[in-house]
């Protein structure tokens, strides 16, 4: 009896320290668990693999009938429309902020859409690629309508809520102390605390990215005043442009990507709509028009630009999607995101929704 | 071959051979997993050299430190113990008076005190302390606006932006009058020691134009006159320090002087106190109920009141036997001050991890703070051992 203890005990360590071992090389296959190109295994499969945020009212969210929605769901829509030719051939897979690069480079995804700033770290050291900034987001700031400020700089001396161990809480030091402002921070571990603080008006301000104080504006309880008794300031802290991942040396894939994206804001700048694509895709009014939509301009030969999909591919996106406008529009201005004068208005208005030309 | 296989079937067959070296192959790999590990940690980083650099963030407790975002992550970092000492300091002495009230009215005849006590003790001990905690902030938060700031002429004022109290202010001749009394008190300390003594040892007083007066007085005595004496001579250096709200030019609510208690401060603290004093509550009840009936009816018998029976007989004695399990009360209050974090109170747990997150460097921070709260707790450890010794050594 006594032998066999001796011999489990030894079976347990072995194990252990194999598995160790183990464990130090894992991370050197985690990144090569896909192989061949991602758009190949998408047609193949039938459905896109698209990871996106189900919490954040606007950008991705759950609704109560179990379907997601929102402007990020709207460019995973995009894709599978013009790779699919159908936008509800989706598999929608929630991350959250810590296992989304994870899910992605493990191949659980074929593409990430969550609310992700495009940073240099992220872009070279995860080995993912970001395609093009579909939203440009920025730190700003949160008060009451009624407390008579109208720029950080009236802020002197007020106290403000900050999530903790975030960029955010340095980007809010650096704009206060290089003014030569005074200021409380009140640092919160998670967003529900701060919520309650600043309801009560425990804090004057409310810091985080502009596009998450509209989300939280939008659902700010009537109890407490409802989402005007509050006002984002026009000031931005810092650049937080978001947009779709893929990952590293996936070039088709990337590409796709990248033109859907593309196509959305080139429709968008050349007047084309879901209402209206039908009828411009049969009767283009001009060559540029017809090469965005894979359309023969007064009979002459469609230009094929070898994207390993159906020529016409920008038809079924804006047909089913929409272009840029219309997303933005649906999901965005409802929280108060306005357009006119941000930068996320079409180039011509000023703005950085700027397409490359189709060509 | 076949000879060596047989020579070893014949080594084995002995129960204490084959022991032998199934101990030599599991020794064989501990040494190689210990190694592995010692190879890991060669590759970690583990030096504290970012901590010099500066930290870039603001907090908002600031005790007893002038620390602004400008000063070094080693700044912030002590401002983070001081903040997580301050809350336990003022807990620790709180938690004692009121377990030790509780703990006397829980066995109290009057049927009234003993059920709040039992309430109080049952309540509060069987709710988890994160829900106290976030409850007592709700309930901070629940205070008027500072616009609508309840204030007792100008002299305090309450508000959900903290509360605050007259306190006092020092010139800089008052930290040196401060010094002074220091001194003075230790002073007439000694002298009050050395007349209780004498009396304990001859019968005799002190005295003073011919009145007979105890120790204990005389001291107070001298060190209120030189106070008063001092006092004026160094030109009045303390004055009270009252609280003052008032808004600036863009409407901003400022509150200036004082001494404030924050929100977060304040239910941190009610929090760490109501819970852990229901602890104390049932240790000082048992030890009381440990104690001998004969020593209260004893007591009783010399015609002695309750409170005298309570004070003079029964606590010194069940005293004994509260200090140890005490101890772990004031550790564990401690350890559990560093769920000041889900209210923003900015202790040194807060305060490392969002340093943690700033540098990436996780691994020497986390050791900083296990090393921090061990230095703490064996501080109190030490502290609760010499007040034991000190306790046990009296009446045996």
């Amino acid at each position: 009896m006594k032998n066999f203890k001796s011999l489990l005990v030894l079976f347990s360590l072995v194990s252990f320290a194999a598995f160790s071992f183990a464990c130090a090389s894992e991370d050197d296959s985690a990144s090569t668990a896909s192989s061949g190109s991602t758009l190949e295994q998408v047609l193949e499969r039938g459905t896109l693999k698209c990871g996106v945020n189900d919490n954040l009212t606007g950008f991705g969210v759950v609704t109560p009938s179990g379907a997601f929605e929102g402007f990020d769901i709207d460019f995973c829509k995009a894709v599978a429309a013009a790779v699919l030719g159908d936008s509800s051939k989706v598999e929608y897979t929630p991350t959250t902020a810590s296992n989304r690069f994870e899910a992605l480079g493990s191949g659980e995804i074929d593409l990430l859409i969550r609310n992700t700033t495009w940073t240099a770290s992220r872009d070279r050291e995860l080995a993912q690629d970001f395609t093009v900034a579909t939203f440009y987001d920025g730190q700003g700031m949160m008060v009451y309508a009624d407390s008579g400020y109208n720029s950080i700089d009236d802020m002197e001396g007020a106290t403000v809520c900050v999530l903790q161990g975030t960029t955010t809480e340095l980007n809010l030091d650096d704009r206060f102390t290089g003014t030569g402002m005074s200021y409380t921070p009140l640092t919160f571990e998670t967003n529900d605390p701060l919520q309650a603080a600043f309801e009560e008006k425990r804090c004057d301000g409310w810091t985080t990215d502009k596009s998450g104080l509209a989300s939280k504006r939008a659902e700010f309880p009537e109890s407490a005043g409802g989402p005007s008794a509050l006002k984002v300031l026009p000031e931005t802290l810092s650049k937080e442009p978001l947009g779709p991942l893929t990952r590293d040396n996936d070039s088709e894939f990337y590409d796709v990507v990248q033109w859907v994206v593309f196509g959305m804001m080139q429709a968008e700048e050349s007047g084309i709509s879901s209402s209206n694509v039908a009828q411009m895709a049969a009767n283009p009014s001009n060559p540029g028009m017809a090469r965005l939509l894979g359309a023969s301009f007064e009979g002459g030969e469609v230009q094929d630009f070898s994207f390993g999909i159906p020529k016409d591919f920008m038809q079924k996106v804006i047909s089913q999607v929409g272009n840029y406008g219309e997303v933005y529009d649906r999901h965005l201005v409802p929280l108060g995101l306005e357009r006119a004068g941000s930068l996320n208005a079409q180039w011509t208005e000023g703005g950085l929704i700027y397409a490359p030309p189709f060509r | 071959m076949r000879n060596f296989f047989y020579s070893t079937m014949q080594w084995s067959r002995l129960q204490r051979n084959r022991n032998l070296a199934i101990q030599g192959v599991f020794l064989f790999f501990v040494i190689i997993f210990g190694l592995y590990l010692i190879f890991q940690a060669f590759e970690l980083e583990i030096s504290l050299s970012h901590f010099s650099s500066r930290a870039g963030f603001g907090l908002s407790h600031t005790f007893l430190t002038d620390y602004t975002s400008n000063d070094s992550r080693w700044n912030a970092y002590f401002t983070g113990v001081i903040n997580t000492i301050r809350v336990c300091l003022v807990a620790i002495l709180l938690t004692t008076i009121l377990g030790t009230i509780m703990g006397v009215a829980r066995l109290s005849k009057n049927f009234l005190i003993s059920r709040i006590a039992w309430i109080y003790v049952e309540v509060l001990r069987n709710t988890p302390l994160l829900i106290q905690i976030i409850f007592w902030q709700i309930i901070f938060l629940q205070l008027p606006h500072i616009s609508k700031a309840i204030t007792f002429g100008s002299t305090s004022a309450i508000s959900n932006r903290g509360i605050l109290l007259p306190w006092m202010s020092t010139n800089t001749n008052g930290q040196l009058w401060l010094i002074f009394m220091g001194i003075i008190a230790l002073a007439s300390l000694s002298l009050s020691y050395f007349f209780n003594k004498r009396e304990d040892k001859t019968g005799k007083r002190a005295s003073i134009l011919g009145f007979s007066i105890s120790g204990n007085l005389l001291g107070i005595l001298i060190f209120g006159l030189i106070g008063v004496i001092t006092f004026f001579a160094f030109g009045q250096p303390l004055s009270l320090d009252f609280p003052l709200i008032h808004q600036n030019t863009k409407g901003t609510w400022l509150q200036s002087g004082g001494f404030e208690l924050s929100p977060e401060f304040s239910a941190i603290l009610f929090a760490l106190v109501i819970y852990t004093g229901t602890f104390i509550t049932e240790i000082v009840r048992g030890s009381i109920q440990a104690l001998s009936k004969g020593q209260t009816e004893a007591a009783q018998a010399i015609g002695l009141s309750n409170y005298q029976v309570t004070s003079l007989v029964v606590l010194p004695q069940a005293l004994r036997s509260i200090i140890p399990p005490l101890t772990n009360q004031y550790l564990n209050l401690t350890k559990n001050s560093s769920l000041a974090v889900v209210i923003a109170y900015p202790d040194l747990f807060m305060v490392s991890r969002t340093i943690m997150n700033n540098s990436g460097h996780a691994l020497p921070v986390f050791f900083l703070i296990l090393f921090t709260y061990l230095t703490l707790s064996l501080f109190i450890s030490i502290v609760m051992n010499l007040i034991n010794r000190r306790v046990t050594r009296i009446g045996t």
